[in-house]
């Protein structure tokens, strides 16, 4: 099983309806004052994490954004995004967008992608071919290669030779490819068609071709029949997605404006003519019951013929699949095209034989033109403000915008606890150095390794360390469950529900005070006074352990550790059981289902702080927060509230 | 932890603050540009002796100094224990020539990985166990997960974040996640006297 880090996840309030938009919720405000951690239990709104809609509210802080207009968290689901720019993600080039209309939202360029592994394509020379990515350079002069070029796949080796695509020039390759058919044929325009039908030479060479085919595909009968009853000429003709749909096009466009078309050739629709409004009158009668002048107007409507031939967009099904069971017997499953690699076919990729970019066979799947990328701003979704702008440009990484979450709301780190003999090592602060040795802090309270399993019913210990990030004194409250929610509940003991974190202050001054406090320290710097205070600390024992180094015992109400902009808090949870079932539940007899021995806890985390008076926003706040402030310094309150998941591990089966 | 460590100190440490292992393998060290406060484990090797055999036709006219740099990092890059950075290959003009390596500032390799690309940006992570093929193009803020296999001539921009062999697109870098890529603090954990990490 792979070890869980330990992770925090922090519920957007976009999921909650109630509160979108409303900051200062009055009702989890009245709830976080109670001291208790029961105060969640007794509001009956205690987050479940393992709720299913838990899982489209719940994202790392990294991927929250912040209105500063509504001091509300926004999450990815709730922004609103606008597309700054548009380009390849291979070449880098910005498209813009009315380019985007006529060709689409793949790259013209050279940039191809291999339609077996989506490793990039380079182009090669087809007369000597060594080594794909000796050759991929186009400034090579070494070989003075002409003749004709490929498109390689220097992680699978895959060549468009394989599909029978070869390009006469190695720059253009885009252009080329929309007029090559696999297996080397070119693929026509409109234009283009329209004139070789014209061609009487053309002409008697399809015929001769359907004259062939016949003689040899006799057993095919639907093939047979279509031949004889058609006139052979335009049915062999096979069109491409977008032709036909032109074709098609033009000719119910044509059928639509001649309403009284007397030219039955199929009848598929009857007698139903869409142009008159008569016709539309009669199959609104239809709709709403009354059917009276039903065969009055039926004489008159002329009916809509169908599609007759291949300049119509008319195209007989292909239902001789004997060539596809002959390939498949040659090549088995294993030269069957993925679904995946069907996916990523383009649409309109321009082989008839598979019109939808559903090639059967691997071997008939063609380079795949990079996917356009985009960069985006986004907006708050109440008040329509930009929280996030990237700059236009490609090449540049700058945000013009950027409202991101973690400079507005305590990050929360977690640390499993080793209450060992020896806590005070180095090995739980300096993450790079080395593993910390397993044997040594084995101890009874809990891992001491990040991603060790959790013992059942042992009580274990992690050290919560949230950091301020904004530039003021913030008062934290905290609230979790008792026992956390689900079929196996944990008990959860917050030791220190609420305390107070200093601003998250200029480094300058701190490095000034620093060094007026330890004059005498020498190598000692400010990160080893924490610990050291945690050392003096003494005081009673905290009874539910035993064996405890008396320096290190917890203390209930108590701040861990304390630094210039965070404060680090213990957690005390007692796992349970997950062999044996607890009694009484209805769904007790069930497996473990995945994750369920992950130990979540859902955690109500408070701020409340005070800040300058935004100038803007005067108007709108004060009734809402009204009395907290002294309006003299133009300072008020502000307090942000929300849920968080603390993932603290795995627990031992 | 003292007493592991060999006498004279682990890291030699320069007056740009490079932290360099003893036990790290650089050949070729004068085609090797450190941009300072780079760490290099112990166990990595970079070949610097992989140069450029051809010069660009300009240069040659000009008569300028061939330059002759293998493999330049710039700031605040981080090679992990065992990783591998080598300069990219391939003929030119009828010749095999190396072409050099580019890295930005910020830039973390991870343990075990071999890189062979033309250019990484700033503030790139590429985890352990990669492979990042040749020529290569990695922008900035970039992600690249453990046991990718970057194949070669790929352009990855940026903000993305990529995985799996092939290497593919799996996600983009939040907006709030571009503060993560900062080593900075990384730096000062490593070295003859480390610090702890801030929390």
């Amino acid at each position: 099983m792979a070890a869980l880090t330990p992770y925090t996840f922090i519920q957007c309030p976009c999921s909650d309806s109630s509160t979108l938009g409303r900051p200062s919720d009055a009702n989890p405000a009245a709830n976080a004052t109670n001291d208790d951690d029961e105060e969640a239990d007794e509001d009956n709104r205690t987050f479940d994490p393992r709720a299913p809609r838990s899982n489209f509210s719940l994202y790392p802080l990294e991927y929250l954004l912040y209105c500063e207009d509504c001091h509300q968290i926004r999450c990815p689901r709730c922004v609103s995004e606008e597309i700054a720019s548009y380009y390849c993600p291979s070449c880098l080039f910005e498209v813009p967008s009315s380019n985007l209309k006529s060709e689409g939202n793949r790259c013209t360029r050279n940039c191809f992608q291999c339609p077996i592994c989506i490793g990039p394509l380079a182009v090669t020379s087809v007369e000597t071919k060594p080594d794909p990515s000796l050759l991929a350079a186009p400034d090579n002069a070494a070989a003075p290669h002409s003749g004709p070029y490929a498109l390689t796949c220097s992680y699978c080796h895959w060549t468009s030779t394989e599909a029978g695509l070869k390009f006469d020039r190695p720059n253009n390759i885009h252009a080329q490819l929309t007029k090559l058919r696999n297996g080397g044929l070119t693929r026509l325009t409109a234009r283009e068609r329209r004139e070789r039908r014209k061609d009487p030479a053309y002409r008697a060479h399809l015929a001769a071709a359907a004259a062939v085919a016949v003689a040899a595909a006799s057993e095919d009968v639907d093939d047979v029949e279509e031949r004889g009853r058609g006139p052979g000429i335009e049915e062999k003709e096979s069109l491409d997605v977008e032709t036909q749909f032109a074709n098609l096009k033009s000719f119910y466009q044509a059928q639509l404006a001649n309403p009284n078309s007397s030219d039955t050739g199929l009848t598929g629709l009857g007698d139903l003519g869409f142009s008159s409004p008569t016709s539309l009158s009669r199959i609104m009668s239809i709709y709403t019951g009354g059917s009276l002048r039903d065969k009055k107007a039926k004489s008159r409507v002329g009916a809509m013929r169908e599609a007759l031939d291949a300049d119509e967009g008319f195209q007989p099904a292909r239902l001789d699949e004997s060539a596809a069971i002959a390939a498949l017997q040659a090549h088995g499953f294993d030269g069957t095209s993925s679904t995946a690699q069907l996916a990523e076919q383009p649409v309109n990729i321009g082989e008839p034989a598979f019109p939808h970019g559903q090639a059967h066979f691997a071997s008939d799947l063609r380079p795949v033109p990079h996917l356009l990328r985009t960069k985006r701003s986004k907006r708050c979704p109440v008040c329509r403000h930009i929280i996030s702008k990237p700059e236009a440009k490609v090449q540049t990484t700058r945000f013009r915008i950027r409202l991101v979450a973690g400079s507005y709301i305590p990050s929360i780190a977690i640390r499993p606890l080793a209450l060992s003999p020896i806590p005070n090592t180095s090995s739980s602060f300096s993450s790079t150095s080395a593993p910390i040795p397993t044997s040594t802090s084995a101890s009874a309270s809990g891992p001491a390794i990040p991603g060790a399993l959790l013992e059942p019913l042992r009580p274990a210990h992690f050290v919560l360390t949230f950091k301020n990030p904004i530039f003021e004194s913030v008062k934290i409250t905290l609230g979790a469950p008792a026992h956390t929610p689900g079929r196996f509940s944990s008990k959860v003991t917050v030791l220190c529900p609420e305390f107070q974190i200093d601003a998250n202050t200029d480094v300058w001054d701190e490095a000034l005070k620093e060094g007026l406090a330890t004059t005498g320290g020498g190598a000692a710097s400010g990160e080893r006074d924490p610990r050291e205070r945690r050392r003096r600390r003494g005081g009673t024992e905290d009874g539910s352990q035993s064996g405890i180094n008396p320096t290190t015992q917890l203390e209930v109400g108590k701040i861990w550790e304390r630094g210039r902009n965070w404060v680090s808090i213990v957690v005390e949870v007692v796992p349970p059981s997950l062999s044996t079932l607890p009694s009484g539940g209805g769904d007790s007899g069930l497996p473990l289902q995945e994750d369920e021995d992950v130990l979540e806890i859902p955690l109500f985390v408070r701020v409340e702080w005070e800040a300058e008076m935004g100038g803007d926003e005067v108007g709108s706040v004060m009734p809402g927060v009204g009395g907290s402030k002294e309006k003299g310094e133009g300072r008020e309150k502000r307090e942000l509230a929300y849920w968080c998941v603390l993932g603290l591990g795995r627990i031992r089966r | 932890m003292s007493s592991r460590r060999a006498p004279r100190g682990e890291y030699i440490e320069t007056d740009t603050g490079n932290k360099v292992a003893r036990k790290a393998t650089l050949v070729g060290t004068q085609n090797i540009m450190l941009g300072g406060k780079t760490v290099i484990q112990p166990e990595v090797m970079i070949r610097g002796d992989l140069i450029r055999t051809a010069q660009a036709p300009s240069q040659a006219a000009a008569g300028a100094a061939p330059n002759n740099t293998a493999v330049s990092i710039g700031r605040y890059c981080f090679l992990s224990r065992g990783c591998c950075l080598r300069p990219p290959g391939r003929p030119y003009k009828g010749a095999f020539t190396f072409m050099p390596l580019r890295i930005g500032d910020h830039v973390f390799v991870g343990a075990s990985t071999v890189v062979q690309a033309a250019t990484i940006g700033s503030h790139v992570h590429i985890g352990s166990k990669v492979v990042v093929g040749e020529f290569a193009i990695i922008k900035d803020y970039v992600r690249i997960l453990d046991g990718t296999i970057v194949p070669p001539h790929m352009v990855i921009p940026s903000f993305s974040i990529v995985a799996g062999q092939p290497a593919r697109l799996i996600g983009e870098v939040p907006e709030g996640g571009i503060d993560a890529f900062e080593l900075r603090d990384l730096y000062k954990t490593v070295g003859n006297n480390p610090h702890p990490a801030p929390v």
